[in-house]
């Protein structure tokens, strides 16, 4: 039997919801495990049939990790025994990650922005540079790794905060002015113009016309930049040592021939990690949006 | 006073050449529109007025001044752009009043212009409202008070009207009339409808390809054009040019195309053989009863009925049809066999370089 065009139209949008459901469950799922494992005691953590919402849940990973509460187990001898993770220290690789992306991610948005308005306005760099500079990101960062770690010990930058964020704003450089080049471009010459002939100075236009104009795409560049920065692991694990560590490497050390496999505590510590990206992205979701849709520009 | 001077003004682009050594005057209080086909240079021209465009040679003068160093804003001029382009974060009265803050009026004097501007153009019902919910016309009204406020002496106009739909644009076209007529600055205009320049012009710049071809009085470039472009350019529906050959034939001159053989009228006998075009606009083609001049049969392949007037075609060598105008929807059927009447001095003559021959 043939369809109306509504029936079909109604057929389609079900099957496009339900693909959208499937895709999101895949999405979804391993951050659901992540915090279902936090909050599972450590006889849950390999469970076979796998347990997926525990029937006794615990903040004991909380605990440990976050609150350094002293965890007990038995020895050989089958006494209780304590025993500390003295290598662990979430609260500082928290405030070294922070520190670190927060500030490379200003500065790379910064020089970006103002960089990617010389291109779209003056044709400060070429096609060809832009592309250059791109391709700056398909190095594969381990081969920067060798030639970097020699120089900054040279240099006294080898573990230590000016060395990560030096490196992580030339690094996300490329993609902080190709995105905000993207707004800027979307921002027509003429309303410059406008703001020109109506006696604004260069600094005035772009302080009242072109800001407000791309602040939701640099708010988008940002919160992407901070991404990347906050979850950086390669060269934040082999240009650290002991002195600055941050929160992914902090994470690698919940699992090891040392450690053992420790999942519930690595997972209250991904809970932290996860966390206040999506802060940060519930408080810019406004400009998000905005941003992502680059909707603002009526043409 | 206000009084712009272009002086052997050259604009290149690489090896483009889009404004060649241009010289003109252009008086106070004069609404001057450039027209030509896009890349002809006419907007390159009024960007190099602005400010927008660095001259590759040459001067602009505006009042006896070199402009040629100061930046747009210090120039008197106000803009209006095809886009509007309206600050899409600013709500109306901020837009209008963007040019008076920058030129640090008084705040109390600020709202007085805005809504004695906004009075003007008729938009006082819109100024709480953001640029995003005012339509395409409204947009356009809301640019010209922005320009309108900081009173320049000169308006630039850049295809104001041409993201309009056509009767939005003649209702506009009007106004830009009424303005110009109330304050009697100079207004500078371009634009690529040749309608917008026959009705609004005091002075129409007809350029191709970064030359002044022809400027006069709208009627003087219709009535008088001096090219094969011009008469081409001007007139709705366009001028009818047949391409074909002038021969002698007699005493005096025919020019001949195989679905065309006309005599000319006399004042063309001394016209050198040889290929040229005859052209002839749509309204001055007589059709049945003579009014002297050469006549010929032909069968009419389409009528098109608009009302006041009929358009009648008839087939040619080239593409493009062979068109006259008839008042009324008088009774001409399509295939039947009129009288094409070529009155003697609505015949334009070209030569085989599209230059009138006169």
């Amino acid at each position: 039997m043939a369809m109306t065009k509504t029936q079909r139209r109604n057929a389609f949008s079900a099957f496009r919801y339900l693909m959208l459901t499937f895709w999101l469950l895949i999405v979804a799922f391993p951050i659901f495990w992540m915090v279902s494992t936090s909050f599972k005691p450590d006889s849950e953590w390999f469970a076979w049939p796998p347990v997926y919402i525990s029937e006794n849940a615990t903040l004991q990973n909380y605990l440990v990790v976050w609150a350094d509460v002293s965890e007990y187990a038995t020895n050989e001898k089958g006494e209780l025994q304590t025993y500390t993770q003295s290598l662990q220290r979430p609260w500082e690789a928290l405030g070294n990650s922070a520190i670190i992306s927060v500030i490379a991610t200003t500065l790379s948005v910064l020089f970006g922005s103002v960089l990617a308005y010389g291109v779209s306005r003056y044709q400060i760099l070429s096609e060809g540079r832009m592309f250059q500079l791109l391709m700056l990101r398909m190095v594969p960062p381990i081969v920067l790794v060798a030639p970097i770690s020699i120089w900054y010990s040279s240099l006294g930058l080898l573990d230590t905060i000016l060395g990560l964020v030096m490196l992580y704003f030339l690094t996300t450089l490329p993609y902080a002015v190709w995105m905000s080049k993207s707004f800027i471009d979307e921002v027509p010459r003429e309303m410059e113009q406008a703001a020109e002939i109506l006696g604004a100075s260069r600094a005035r236009t772009i302080w009242e016309v072109v800001l407000p104009l791309v602040r939701s795409g640099l708010v988008a560049t940002f919160l992407f930049i901070l991404i990347l920065t906050w979850s950086e692991y390669l060269l934040a694990l082999l240009l650290s040592k002991t002195a600055v560590v941050t929160l992914p490497v902090e994470l690698s050390k919940y699992q090891g021939s040392t450690e053992g496999r420790v999942y519930g505590r690595q997972a209250a510590l991904s809970v932290g990690i996860t966390l206040p990206l999506i802060v940060v992205g519930m408080i810019i979701r406004k400009h998000l949006a905005r941003g992502f849709s680059f909707g603002m520009v009526r043409r | 006073m206000s009084r712009i001077e272009l002086v052997d003004l050259r604009k290149e682009y690489g090896n483009v050449v889009a404004v060649k050594a241009m010289d003109l005057t252009i008086e106070d209080g004069e609404f001057i529109v450039f027209v030509g086909p896009s890349g002809c240079g006419k907007t390159t021209t009024l960007r190099m007025i602005a400010g927008f465009e660095d001259p590759t040679n040459g001067e602009i003068r505006i009042d006896g001044t070199v402009v040629n160093e100061k930046e747009p804003g210090d120039r008197d001029l106000g803009m209006v752009f095809q886009s509007h382009a309206l600050f899409p974060h600013k709500n109306v009265a901020d837009n209008i009043a963007f040019g008076l803050r920058m030129k640090k009026v008084p705040q109390d004097e600020q709202a007085a212009r805005v809504k004695e501007v906004s009075e003007l153009v008729r938009i006082t019902h819109l100024l709480g409202k953001m640029p995003a919910q005012c339509s395409g016309g409204e947009s356009q009204r809301i640019a010209l008070a922005r320009t309108l406020v900081t009173e320049p002496s000169n308006f630039l106009l850049d295809e104001p009207l041409s993201s309009l739909d056509a009767k939005l644009r003649r209702e506009l076209r009007a106004e830009c009339d009424r303005l110009h007529d109330e304050l009697q600055k100079t207004f500078i205009y371009v634009t690529h409808d040749q309608e917008e320049a026959m009705t609004l012009a005091d002075r129409i710049i007809v350029m191709n390809q970064g030359e002044i071809v022809q400027q006069g009085t709208p009627m003087e470039i219709y009535s008088d054009p001096v090219s094969y472009f011009v008469a081409d350019f001007f007139g709705n529906p366009a001028m009818n040019l047949i391409d074909g050959e002038f021969a002698k034939s007699g005493d005096g001159m025919e020019f001949k195309s195989g679905h065309f053989d006309i005599p000319l009228p006399i004042k063309f006998s001394a016209v050198t053989p040889g290929s040229g075009t005859l052209g002839i606009r749509p309204e001055n083609v007589g059709i049945g009863a003579s009014s002297g001049g050469a006549t010929i049969e032909r069968e009419v392949e389409l009528v098109e009925p608009l009302g006041k007037d009929t358009l009648l075609y008839f087939e040619t060598e080239e593409a493009r049809p062979f068109v006259a105008v008839i008042e009324g929807t008088e009774e001409v059927k399509r295939h039947a066999n009129v009288t094409i009447n070529f009155p003697d001095d609505a015949i334009f003559l070209f030569d085989g370089n599209g230059d009138r021959i006169r």
